[in-house]
């Protein structure tokens, strides 16, 4: 038995061990998790060799919890052999060392494959843009939810649609556009040939460009007439570029119910469409001015006091709007309700 | 408990009656202690003792008289000291007086008499007072217990506590969000069918042997004639009550324990309740102290098989002997089989590894501000994540996987666990009678012309060598034919002579058979050499005689032949046959009887005299009228012509056997209720005492001092008798136990058989226990392991047992050892390779709480690992050969080598394991980073990831992702990470396929199953990526094909690093590499 328990303990420091080189190292979380589960082994098989024992001699020897402790303590550190864990210091640091190197290998494998992972992949151009075309659609403000409620007579209850279009909307002024963007032709790729690394101009996407929903003279984008300013944008996505000649077009209806819910939507700009010039994209290392352009829907007209589901969806030649499963690939489905 | 112990001690040494029954028989000559001294003299010494079994039981009933009642008292009394024992004791053995009695006490005492019987009244009422006369049938386990207790051991219980904290896990995520997502509840319910399916599969296994084993019903007799009211009548059997007359005949079985009232030539097959099937004659006389071995008593179930008898019920039902001992096998408790113990073991390690590191984690995830129930949904998580799910299913394939196997080979496996039992096992205690010995008395040794000569007794007989050209042999085979009553049954002549039915006791078939094999048509012989008259064996005469014509037709003597006890026939002989001429008898030539009939009896032999004599044709002539009861011709003055020996010869395959349990560290001990001549010189010539070694009595005699004087140090082997184990303390029995490396026990009683079991027991010894007869199955119940033989074996033994050897070949347990001891091997390595994965598995999960990574692996999909690619491969791991030779190794020991040991787990986890994670991890990173996301973006993005009102997540490049198309790239990380985990799970196949030596050396492709789970687990994780990628509920997607290889390198790695640790643990053997590396 004796000789079972000495086994036992032994094994056990090797885990514990092993356990707390890993802590110093790499995965320390692991390693202590199994620290502890190795040490929780040991006792149990101490309890049940224990048992055991008693069943063997028949009827317990009186203080069995006094002894067992006794053991238990012996085992975490035994002055006369000067072990703790049934290992002495010399067989603790082989251990150790041992294990660290074994971990710091490890880890070196994994420092050497992620280089060479880093070596493959392009910084500028991702390896694979399928998964995440085509392109998903996204409207501002967002705030958590995609139902527009509020009541126009209370500011309160529409007041943060308006700050989160501001906040949105600091990219977009016209002087900041003006200083960091280039005004390029409109109708046609912007196309910036060169290396790779090379920094990449920008075309400018002015707020003033929104008209009546740029909040330059309606500061409350609508909200205050009960008539909500909602600015849809396309996901960027590396390389994207519309069929040539045609460009994205947005147009919003509603998604469910009474067509004549809405009676007039006003898009801005007016082609309701995003301009050929602002693709491609060339990622943001290079082209880190850009700035997504967005289409207005200006809701003039909405019947009030009644939710509204409204679908927007983007058209044009290489977009697809009516995947099942993901409701925001070139669409988006929002409802409005309005009270006065 | 106690009271039963008390009466079965009284099943004494059942075995001697089978051996030296009743034949014309011989009387044993002196055992080979006394052999060197003053042969003649101690020859008759000796054969007065030994003169007991011939006479009937008288003689023996003195000797035992002196220690009395004592004699068979178990040691058990000792172990368990109960005041009111002595009272006990002493009402059982009253209860067994009956066949002292005398028919009218016996009729006062029942209250009846024997020729009217019992009145149906009086029976009516007898019956409503002690129950039917049956065997209280052994508490069946209802089957849907046994169902039900497939479903709860072990490894189930991990699985159901799993599914139903899943279960909780998702009743919390339920009242947190209404719409959360299912998983939960369906890795609950797999668990759960898990459990079911493979409940159902065990079940149905053990079911199909148990079915084969039913039969224990058919000892029961149906009906009796039972004298009632006057009148004879049928009855069921089980109507039958203490008092009644009961009458049988030829081919019934005894209704009950009867007491023999009258006999005519009744002879009763006692092997349900020995074991051992020699006919044993019956009569009305009581002629033994003891129950068992008086001929008066006809016992429950068992057969008579010719002649008829009346007896009167002395017991019926549970009180029978049988009865009692059918209910000390049921009151022994069953042992929980080492490998189910193993088992549990391994739970344990799982259950610790898995509560610690959800507890840890359930801190740190509380410390990472994480709400409570989120991390109790993650300590859920992380506990069910280290449920090995396919172990359960595994463990149990390969273990039906083996007992078929086995069971082609001739072990019937009843209880699965007990597959590996046998190759733990450390202790062999067998039976003699028929497992270790052919159970038929067959012809061993031949004295004639001075020499003695050797027959063949292997089964066939085929090889009988000796010379065959003297005239003595012509005139010895004469006698054998034709002083012999016994004959084939008819209709049998193509059947091979040895497996003939003959009518005739156990001698004279053997040498019906010996001389059917040398000379060719015996009943051809006789019918040419016509009898004209006989006189049959009895125990008074101590011989056969025959007078026959010759038939040679110039000789117109009759000849006379007679056989016997030798020392009879000597006594009747003046000259003796040598070389085919008669010569007087002198005191030289009565010497060499005298050694070579001692050195035959010292073989444990049952010898036989033959003598001859031509009757004058002068005096008798052809007319001549012969009288037996006048005795009308001369019976002294004849020649002797030789000695035959006879033996029940152990089986050719056991001594092949026994060496090979020898060189696997098993300790083979014979336990025999016979007698200890007989045992040991079976034990010697099987190996169970090996040649070199000797007793302490024969080191005595060799030295010739007091057996007090030898050190005790010095002998390897004892043989020791019931009587002497009677006398000793368990403390002397473990010494014994371990001092002696070759033990036989002798004339022991079920009773003893049971202590020594447990005395093996206490040397924390895994023992095997083989055995035939009910008086067995105590201590095949009791054993670790109970072999019943299959063909032999009583039903009773069989029901006790754990295996049944089909073929009761003794020789199939080495193969059942093999067996067991490479499922041990193999289960290592199975389990070893399944717990790898485990970390691969839990690893993203830890990484996902800590880190914040998008989920690189989901449920699901570890589901399909674990259920899907790697069950094949474990179960191909079964068919793995043995890495050395497993027979030349120590059985294991039971608490030292365990099969999950903290090696195995050290080296799972943290080496091969965390090697696996890092892999996994770098096929799912890199799947991210090509698609966007690098993994320093990855950090800490859990939270808006899982978002699913965020639909413009950027990535590292500036691209925008909505949610669903974040989810599709999750599923493509759990494709890919299960593609690494896959692929390195070959590599880990191949590593497990050795523990200690090369790969190469173990041969890369000579386990072909191995090959067909790799196979298997490519062409799932192809199905499961391209066939199944669009189902969008299982999670899978179609993986680009170059990230099947990203992991590869890594599985070259682990397979590299596997062979660096064998090579060092070869290289330094013993080293702290080789302790703290080699699981």
């Amino acid at each position: 038995d004796d000789q079972d328990e000495v086994n036992q303990n032994y094994l056990a420091d090797e885990e514990e061990e092993a356990e707390e080189e890993a802590r110093g190292m790499v995965v320390p979380d692991l390693e202590e998790e199994e620290e502890e589960e190795e040490g929780q082994e040991a006792e149990e098989e101490e309890i049940e060799e224990e048992k055991e024992e008693e069943e063997g001699q028949g009827p317990p020897t009186g203080n069995a919890w006094w002894q067992k402790l006794q053991t238990v303590s012996e085992y975490l550190w035994d002055p006369e052999k000067r072990m703790s864990l049934a290992r002495t210091g010399q067989s603790w640091s082989l251990i150790l060392v041992i294990y660290f190197f074994f971990y710091a290998s490890l880890a070196a494998v994994i420092t050497l494959c992620m280089y060479t992972l880093f070596l493959t992949i392009s910084p500028y151009m991702p390896t694979f843009t399928e998964r995440v075309k085509p392109p998903g659609v996204m409207i501002r403000p967002f705030a958590h939810s995609l139902n527009f409620n509020f009541n126009v007579s209370e500011p309160d209850t529409w007041q943060h649609y308006v700050i989160s279009l501001n906040g949105f909307l600091q990219g977009y002024n016209d002087s900041l556009q003006e200083e960091m963007n280039v005004d390029c032709p409109p109708g046609q790729y912007f196309i910036q040939d060169g290396n790779e690394d090379e920094d990449k101009k920008a075309c400018q996407f002015k707020r003033s460009f929104l008209k009546n929903c740029s909040g330059l003279e309606d500061p409350t984008f609508g909200y205050s007439t009960g008539q909500p300013c909602i600015l849809l944008k396309m996901n960027r996505i590396v390389g994207f570029r519309p069929e040539l000649g045609d460009p994205v077009k947005v147009s919003c209806k509603v998604q469910r119910g009474d067509e004549n819910d809405i009676r007039s939507i006003n898009y801005y700009p007016e082609s309701a469409s995003f301009d050929l010039r602002y693709y491609p994209y060339y990622g943001k290392l290079t082209h880190v001015n850009y700035t997504s352009p967005l289409v207005a829907m200006h809701f003039t007209d909405v019947v009030k006091n009644q939710a509204v589901p409204v679908q927007c969806q983007l058209k044009g030649k290489g977009i697809i709007n009516d995947v099942i499963n993901d409701r925001f690939v070139g669409r988006v489905i929002f409802t409005l309700n309005i009270e006065t | 408990m106690s009271h039963v112990s008390v009466n079965l001690h009284l099943l004494v040494k059942p075995e001697v009656r089978g051996i030296r029954g009743n034949g014309p028989g011989s009387p044993r000559p002196p055992s080979a202690s006394v052999r060197n001294a003053e042969p003649a003299r101690e020859a008759k010494k000796t054969l007065e003792i030994y003169s007991v079994e011939l006479s009937g039981t008288k003689d023996i009933a003195q000797t035992d008289k002196a220690d009395g009642k004592e004699k068979y008292r178990g040691l058990k009394n000792r172990f368990e000291p109960r005041k009111n024992h002595q009272k006990e004791e002493l009402k059982k053995e009253l209860d067994l007086d009956d066949h002292k009695l005398s028919i009218k006490e016996l009729e006062e005492k029942y209250s009846t008499n024997i020729i009217t019987g019992l009145s149906s009244t009086q029976a009516a009422a007898l019956l409503a007072q002690n129950g039917p006369n049956a065997l209280t049938p052994p508490k069946e386990t209802p089957e849907i217990i046994k169902f039900l207790k497939q479903m709860v051991g072990g490894f189930s219980i991990l699985l159901w506590v799993g599914a139903i904290l899943c279960w909780i896990a998702y009743g919390i995520q339920y009242s947190m969000n209404k719409s959360s997502s299912l998983d939960n509840v369906y890795l609950g319910c797999v668990l759960a069918l898990v459990v079911i399916l493979t409940g159902v599969f065990a079940y149905y296994q053990e079911a199909k042997s148990t079915n084969i084993m039913a039969t224990f019903n058919k000892m029961i007799p149906q009906q009796a004639l039972v004298i009632r009211d006057s009148e004879k009548k049928t009855v069921p059997a089980e109507q039958l009550v203490v008092g009644d007359i009961v009458e049988i005949k030829g081919g019934d079985r005894i209704p009950a324990d009867i007491r023999l009232l009258s006999v005519q030539g009744c002879k009763v097959d006692n092997s349900s309740l020995t074991g051992e099937s020699e006919p044993q004659a019956r009569s009305s006389e009581f002629t033994h102290d003891n129950a068992l071995e008086t001929k008066n008593i006809g016992f429950y179930s068992t057969t008579c098989l010719e002649g008829t008898a009346s007896g009167m019920v002395i017991n019926t039902g549970d009180r029978t002997v049988i009865g009692q001992i059918a209910s000390l096998a049921s009151g022994v408790g069953d042992e929980k089989t080492p490998i189910a113990i193993e088992i549990e073991h391994f739970v344990h390690i799982v259950g610790g590894v898995a509560i610690s590191i959800g507890i840890l984690f359930f801190i740190i995830a509380v410390s990472l501000k994480y709400h409570v129930l989120d991390s109790i949904i993650f300590l859920i998580g992380i506990i069910v994540a280290n449920v090995p799910e396919g172990l359960l299913a595994t463990v149990t394939v390969t273990l039906s996987l083996t007992a078929k196997r086995m069971a082609k080979k001739n072990c019937l496996v009843k209880n699965l666990e007990a597959v590996e039992t046998l190759g733990s096992t450390s202790i062999i205690c067998s039976d003699k009678t028929g497992t270790l010995t052919q159970n038929r008395m067959t012809v061993a040794h031949l004295w004639f012309d001075n020499q003695i000569f050797i027959a063949d007794t292997s089964e066939d007989h085929s090889n009988q060598v000796f010379d065959q050209s003297s005239g003595t042999w012509a005139s010895l085979s004469k006698i054998i034919t034709l002083c012999n009553r016994a004959e084939f049954r008819p209709g049998q002549e193509n059947v091979p002579i040895m497996k003939r039915v003959v009518v005739g006791d156990a001698s004279e078939t053997a040498l019906l058979k010996f001389s059917e094999v040398i000379l060719g048509d015996v009943m051809e012989i006789r019918k040419r050499n016509h009898k004209v008259a006989e006189i049959p064996f009895n125990s008074t005469n101590k011989f056969q005689l025959s007078i026959h014509k010759t038939d040679d037709p110039n000789d117109k003597r009759f000849l006379m032949v007679m056989k016997g006890a030798p020392e009879r026939i000597l006594e009747k002989c003046s000259t003796i046959m040598v070389n085919g001429q008669e010569q007087p008898l002198d005191e030289s030539t009565a010497e060499a009887f005298h050694t070579a009939y001692m050195e035959l009896g010292g073989l444990g032999e049952r010898v036989l005299g033959f003598c001859h004599l031509y009757l004058p044709a002068d005096e008798f002539p052809e007319s001549y009228s012969f009288d037996v009861d006048a005795m009308n011709f001369p019976t002294s003055n004849l020649c002797f012509v030789g000695l035959l020996s006879m033996i029940d010869p152990p089986r050719s395959t056991v001594p092949d056997a026994v060496t090979k349990c020898r060189s696997a560290g098993i300790k083979v001990i014979m336990v025999t209720g016979d007698h200890p001549i007989t045992a040991k010189a079976i034990a010697k010539s099987v190996g169970i005492i090996s040649a070199n070694s000797e007793t302490v009595e024969d080191i005595a005699k060799r030295l010739h001092i007091a057996v007090e004087q030898v050190n005790k140090r010095e002998a390897k082997a004892a043989v020791v008798t019931g009587t002497e184990l009677k006398d000793m303390s368990p403390e002397q029995l473990d010494e014994l136990l371990t001092n002696y490396s070759e033990i036989v026990f002798a004339r022991t009683s079920p009773q003893q058989k049971l202590i020594i079991v447990e005395g093996c027991q206490r040397q924390n010894a895994v023992v095997a226990v083989t055995g035939d007869g009910v008086n067995d199955s105590p201590a095949l119940k009791k054993a670790d392991i109970g072999i019943a033989m299959g063909i032999a074996g009583s039903d009773a033994a069989k029901n006790a047992a754990d295996m049944v050897l089909l073929d009761d070949n003794f020789a199939s347990i080495v193969t059942g050892v093999e067996e067991g001891r490479l499922i041990f091997d193999n289960l290592k390595k199975t389990i070893a390779y399944t717990l790898t994965k485990n970390i691969a598995e839990l690893c993203p999960f830890l990484i996902y709480i800590i880190v914040g990574l998008p989920l690189p692996i989901g449920t699901i999909t570890i589901l399909f690992i674990d259920l899907g690619t790697d069950i094949i491969p474990s179960i191909a791991l079964a068919y793995e050969k043995a890495e050395s030779d497993i027979m030349n190794r120590k059985p294991r020991h039971k608490k030292k080598d365990r099969l999950v040991n903290q090696q195995l787990a050290i080296y799972s986890y943290l080496h091969i394991g965390l090697m696996q994670a890092v892999g996994a991890f770098v096929v799912y990173l890199t799947v991210y980073a090509q698609e966007g996301f690098t993994p320093g973006i990855l950090t800490n993005l859990r939270v808006a990831w899982e978002n699913g009102n965020v639909n413009d997540l950027e990535d590292s490049y500036g691209q925008q992702w909505t949610w669903y198309q974040r989810k599709y790239l999750e599923w493509t990380g759990y494709t890919a990470f299960f593609v690494g985990i896959m692929v390195q799970q070959i590599a880990d196949l191949l590593i497990r396929k050795t523990r200690r030596n090369s790969i190469f050396r173990q041969g890369l492709f000579r386990n072909k199953v191995i090959w067909l789970g790799i196979a298997s687990q490519i062409i799932i994780a192809l199905i499961l990526s391209y066939g199944l990628g669009s189902v969008t509920a299982l999670n899978f997607t179609m993986l680009r094909p170059q990230y099947w290889f990203v992991a590869v390198p890594y599985a070259i790695l682990i397979w590299v690093y596997d062979e660096v640790r064998k090579l060092f643990i070869r290289l330094y053997p013993g080293s702290w590499w080789d302790k703290n590396m080699y699981y």
